[in-house]
């Protein structure tokens, strides 16, 4: 039953150019193999002398290092173990064994709008989703406009979140990830959102922190951006790094992954 | 980790804002708003005023019984609704604890702060009743932050232990909720103490060991009568140690709870 776990840590060390270092990480996750779950099947599991889960190994070594104002991409096919390099990078999840140092405050947008209640209204969410962001409420004053004015929603905001379309949710909640600051950027999949000429918005935006030396880390299935806007990029298959370093390589080793 | 962290300037601006966003949603969609905050635990007191005081003619021989009661009824649903939100509260907030990164205890506290508010504001209905019912004011008033206080880190000891076995085990919720209907026996909230003192002096005694009969004695001995039966005055007279007891059993489970809280809290992200 005991499980072990790695170790993160968090410093600030202005004089390393380092933004992130993560040795030899593995992750495995407990799959309940029984259909119930509660306190009568797991005292059943117990007697019948099961474990009542399965193993699932999702990351199995993972070294990487990332330099400070470095824009790298993670690719890789879905449930290669990305999304959960990411979360343990983040801090959500704990490494099963490994250590991760991370150098200066790191802002993770797992999705966007996390934390969006559709019975508050917009106003109420933009509050609440950039409290999760590190915003007092002053800032978020300060702000405010802005975020309706680049989220093209201003006549929305006194209405109920559960009366926008999804659409709309999106461009607000990525209107207000934008504001958020922190030496490190982790992406998860957020380019993809809105219509075409919001699109073209997203696309400034991300070559703009590519223009201010932002460290970004980016998980994505678009080659384009990997080529787009990536100094660095890296291969994951099966929870390990299969191809790193120039964008291009690594973005066609991905191509050829099912061809 | 340590101190600095967990009361740095983001973790304080999380907790105001989810405790804003969860005591909004709590009355949202219902007409009468807040005042369901006020109106919950005055009808709960009229439905027992009615059968224990009126009917069963409980409690005749002590002062203000009414605000006797009333108070300890909302220090009673204080304690309920800290336990049972604290208790859901990882669960609720499942999706915010997946997605990033914070200290975990942030949602618990949260979650209970609804429930002080309440409280709060139902204090000040029992201070106005307590007046209308010709109780003098008087500066021990004050104190009575104390023995709440002390309820309140009770709440939180249990809401942080079985709120962490919760995450795995959804059962705890439904446990909780017959044991609270036990426990409101165990507590004199609509039967004063000294009917039980008078079939049995031990019982009595028992019953006062209970860090929320304690607390909830406190508060009226310090709100409305002095005449109020104490685990201070009446437990432990050969055996002072007894008297703290209560106070024992609240810390020791503050700091199980947080213990068992912090041990499990790395895993709640793909538990939830």
């Amino acid at each position: 039953m005991k499980r072990s776990i790695g170790t993160r840590q968090e410093i600030e060390d202005a004089s390393s150019n380092i933004a992130i270092i993560a040795k030899n990480i593995h992750k495995s996750f407990r799959l309940p193999t029984e259909q119930a779950f509660g306190l009568k099947q797991a005292i059943f599991n117990r007697l019948r002398g099961i474990k009542g889960y399965k193993e699932q190994k999702v990351l199995r070594g993972i070294d990487l290092e990332i330099k400070k104002g470095e824009f790298v991409g993670i690719i890789g096919r879905n449930g290669s173990g990305k999304s959960t390099l990411l979360k343990i990078l983040a801090g959500t999840y704990y490494p099963e064994k490994g250590e991760i140092t991370i150098n200066g405050t790191l802002v993770p947008f797992i999705e966007l709008g996390v934390g969006f209640n559709p019975e508050l209204t917009g106003r109420e969410n933009v509050y609440l989703n950039g409290a999760l962001l590190g915003f007092s409420n002053e800032e978020m004053d300060a702000m405010y406009d802005d975020i309706w004015d680049f989220a093209e929603l201003k006549d929305f905001q006194d209405q109920k979140l559960k009366n926008y379309s999804s659409g709309m949710q999106v461009r607000l909640a990525f209107s207000i990830a934008i504001r958020a600051r922190g030496d490190i950027l982790l992406l998860d999949e957020v380019l993809a959102v809105g219509d075409a000429a919001f699109q073209e918005k997203c696309n400034n935006y991300f070559a703009d922190l590519k223009d201010k030396k932002q460290t970004v880390i980016l998980v994505t299935h678009s080659m384009e951006n990997v080529r787009k806007f990536c100094n660095r990029a890296f291969l994951i298959e099966n929870g390990k790094i299969i191809e790193e370093g120039d964008p291009k390589k690594v973005a066609d080793a991905y191509t050829k992954l099912w061809q | 980790m340590g101190i600095p962290r967990v009361l740095n300037r983001r973790n304080r601006i999380l907790l105001k804002e989810l405790t804003k966003t969860d005591f909004k949603l709590r009355y949202q969609g219902s007409v009468l708003g807040y005042l369901w905050a006020l109106l919950r635990p005055l009808m709960m007191f009229a439905i027992l005023y009615l059968v224990f005081v009126k009917l069963l003619r409980i409690g005749g021989d002590i002062p203000h019984y009414p605000v006797y009661l009333l108070c300890g009824t909302t220090m009673w649903s204080f304690f309920t609704e800290c336990t049972s939100q604290g208790i859901q509260a990882i669960v609720n907030r499942g999706d915010l604890l997946r997605k990033i990164s914070f200290p975990k205890y942030i949602v618990v506290v949260s979650a209970t702060w609804t429930a002080v508010i309440n409280m709060l504001i139902n204090l000040v209905v029992i201070v106005l009743f307590a007046l209308i019912n010709g109780v003098t004011p008087s500066w021990s008033w004050f104190l009575v932050f104390l023995p709440i206080f002390e309820l309140y880190l009770l709440s939180l000891g249990i809401a942080f232990f079985l709120g962490s076995i919760n995450v795995k085990y959804r059962d705890i919720t439904s446990i909780w909720e017959v044991l609270t209907q036990a426990l409101f026996y165990a507590v004199p909230i609509i039967y004063p103490i000294t009917m039980v003192a008078e079939t049995s002096v031990t019982a009595a005694k028992i019953i006062l060991l209970n860090p929320i009969s304690q607390a909830i004695q406190d508060i009226r001995y310090l709100l409305i009568t002095d005449q109020t039966i104490t685990t201070w005055n009446y437990v432990g007279e050969q055996t002072f140690i007894w008297k703290f007891l209560p106070l024992f059993i609240t810390l020791t489970l503050l700091a199980i709870g947080a213990l068992v809280f912090r041990k499990r809290s790395k895993f709640f992200a793909e538990e939830v």
